[in-house]
């Protein structure tokens, strides 16, 4: 049995707990409404925090072997804080310039070595993407650094 | 008949050149997605909820739809060419019809499956076309105190039925739950664990958090996996006609696949897996020469593609007349709905009666639409399979990640969707349904607001819900079935459903 299952349990409960306790700051009750604000997330902190601690107390076997069992890697470490600094980027650099260094990047991560074939499937994508949400669907991507481009 | 003058109506709709063009196309990436490993129905409607919003409600609905549908097809293909099952309800699938490509009748395989899925799901959409409106028109007599109950209903029997354990499904439901509890209540209009954070003010959308939690997920497992990378031969189908004697050697069991999966189907969190499960080990006791099944008979693949389909299309039965999604991919389509500013419920039919026939007729369409385009395409589908994670991964994720960007264009939801993802991961590495968190944020809203109506009603006092006969039936459905998995764990087909909606979750 892996130790996650008894830790996992912790973790929630303090989490409820937490939830719980800013949850105790809203409004009370008032006039035509008998629950107020505070009433649904009381609820539902309590209740989270009881099975927290039923599973920190009793863990339930966690068995290997299926879906993502595999170790967590620098690889998906990595891939996860690139898709945050490729998010918050996004405004400032402009989606082609962005997107075009996610996917290149990424797919070198993942293993692709070859030069042409990352440049190639980058600029490609990131081509037929912005192509596909400005001209067919009509949602503005950000321009960046390109935005001098517009005149 | 006035059904019959709705339909026809609807049917008005779904034929405009540009809603059939859309249906084929849905059919289509569907397909193509479907059959990508991993990529199941519902990480593909996620993916593809904001690209839909700047279409009108009908072509929309109709896009998603003919996703799911061919999203749910595409997995039964691997499953016969591969022995690798695209989703989970496809899995069952693995045991005959590989063994028939194995035997070199991939074609006749195929075939039956287009053919099964294809009487199945009209089946189906008949059944919800004769009952869709009578059903809605029962529950518009249901006040706050029996909707409450009907969430809670849905909500018990979604967490006991996904996942492998009760007690984590409720957490996940909870969490759900407490996400959509951000945001400005409103009923006092006072902030709720918005932290000061204006861009929190509206709550978080629950598109973020699905993209997050299913495709970045996805990618992430993928990421880890990929030095693994062994992928398995595609056997390629030769002959793709059936002979008529197959044909009606297998007649039977589909009929039999499409009754089992409706009823299954019908009802909240069973979904297409587990109906498959029973529907194979029903056919197993029933069918004349039960020990050729599992050796490649081909009524193995037709019961269970019947079966599948029908189930799916009969959780359509519930979404769109109670507002009860059965499952991951029918609660994003609820979420969808909602985004587009459609309240699926009992008021559905009456509200946007024009819409609901368009999908209704739509739903004929597009299980033609798939029966043509899949069968004499399937060798081609089947290549896609063989295209190359480091390839597929990076576009996954910047089409996602553009999805997310483009509902409110900020990066706070860019920052949640990454986190919805990590959390995800925790979460599934651990096994802890995701389904239910999906479920508990869509329907949370709803239920909160209902439960606080329900008090107002009855100034204050819960025994509101105990006191009308529907809202009491359906508290002490949903309790009963917190337990039923504990009651059900010597039943094999459940417990080999559970893990087959484990391994390829």
């Amino acid at each position: 049995m892996r130790p996650e299952g008894r830790l996992g349990g912790v973790l929630i409960m303090t989490f409820a707990i937490a939830y719980f306790i800013v949850g105790l700051s809203m409004p009370r009750s008032s006039l035509g409404d008998p629950l107020g604000a505070r009433a649904f997330p009381l609820v539902l902190g309590g209740l989270l925090a009881l099975l927290g601690l039923s599973l920190a107390v009793a863990p339930v076997k966690v068995g290997g072997g299926a879906a993502g069992s595999g170790r967590p890697s620098m690889k998906a470490a990595a891939l996860a804080v690139l898709l945050c600094v490729y998010g918050y980027t996004l405004p400032l650099a402009g989606y082609l310039v962005g997107t075009i260094l996610f996917i290149g990047i990424t797919a070198y991560l993942l293993g692709e070595r070859s030069w042409r074939l990352l440049i190639g499937l980058s600029a490609g994508v990131s081509v037929g993407v912005y192509l596909l949400f400005t001209q067919v669907l009509d949602i503005p991507l950000p321009a960046g650094l390109l935005e001098f481009m517009k005149g | 008949m006035e059904i019959m003058e709705h339909l026809a109506y609807g049917f008005g709709i779904a034929l405009q050149p540009i809603n059939v063009l859309y249906a084929f196309i849905g059919c289509l990436v569907g397909t193509l997605i479907g059959v990508l490993p991993g990529l199941g129905p519902t990480a593909t409607l996620a993916m593809l909820i904001p690209l839909v919003f700047s279409m009108p409600p009908a072509t929309a609905l109709i896009l998603l739809t003919s996703v799911y549908y061919g999203s749910m097809y595409g997995g039964s293909t691997t499953s016969i060419l591969v022995n690798i099952p695209g989703e989970s309800a496809s899995v069952i699938t693995c045991l005959d019809g590989n063994k028939m490509a194995l035997q070199g009748r991939a074609g006749p395989a195929l075939a039956i499956a287009a053919i099964g899925s294809f009487i199945a799901g009209t089946f189906a959409v008949l059944v919800l076309t004769l009952v869709g409106a009578p059903v809605a028109g029962y529950a518009l007599h249901f006040g706050p105190a029996e909707f409450f109950a009907l969430m809670v209903f849905g909500l018990s029997t979604v967490a006991s039925l996904t996942g492998t354990n009760v007690v984590k499904s409720v957490i996940t439901t909870c969490f759900g739950l407490m996400i959509a509890t951000v945001g400005i209540d409103l009923v006092s209009g006072a902030p709720r664990y918005t932290f000061g954070n204006p861009f929190l003010q509206d709550g978080i959308d629950f598109v973020v958090v699905a993209i997050g939690m299913f495709a970045f997920t996805e990618v992430i497992v993928t990421a880890i996996e990929v030095r693994e990378g062994t992928r398995a031969e595609i056997i390629k189908a030769e002959r793709i006609w059936l002979s008529w004697e197959e044909f009606k050697y297998s007649v039977p069991s589909i009929s039999r696949g499409t009754v089992f999966g409706f009823l299954v189907g019908m009802l909240p969190g069973a979904g297409a897996t587990l109906s498959t499960f029973i529907a194979y080990n029903l056919e197993k006791r029933i069918c004349k020469h039960p020990e050729r099944l599992g050796t490649g008979d081909i009524r193995g693949v037709a019961c269970p593609e019947a079966a599948n389909n029908a189930a799916s299309g009969a959780s359509l039965v519930p979404l769109l007349t109670l507002g009860l999604p059965g499952g991951g991919a029918t609660a994003v389509m609820l979420g969808a709905l909602m985004m587009l500013d459609i309240t699926p419920g009992p008021l559905l039919f009456q509200k946007h009666g024009a819409m609901v026939w368009a999908l209704i007729a739509s739903m004929y369409v597009g299980n033609a639409l798939l029966l043509i385009l899949n069968w004499p395409l399937v060798n081609v589908f089947a290549r896609v399979m063989s295209v190359p994670a480091k390839y597929l991964m990076p576009i996954v994720l910047v089409i996602s990640t553009i999805g997310v960007w483009s509902l409110s264009y900020s990066s706070v939801d860019l920052l949640l969707a990454a986190g919805a993802g990590m959390l995800g991961y925790y979460l599934r590495r651990n096994k802890y349904p995701i389904e239910p968190l999906i479920l508990g944020l869509i329907l949370g809203g709803r239920m909160e607001q209902a439960y606080r109506q329900a008090l107002i009603i009855s100034k204050g006092s819960n025994f509101i819900f105990f006191t009308k006969p529907i809202s009491l039936t359906l508290l002490v459905g949903a309790v009963l079935f917190l337990f039923l998995p504990t009651l059900l764990a010597k039943a094999k087909q459940f417990q080999s459903a559970r893990a087959a909606s484990e391994g390829a979750a």
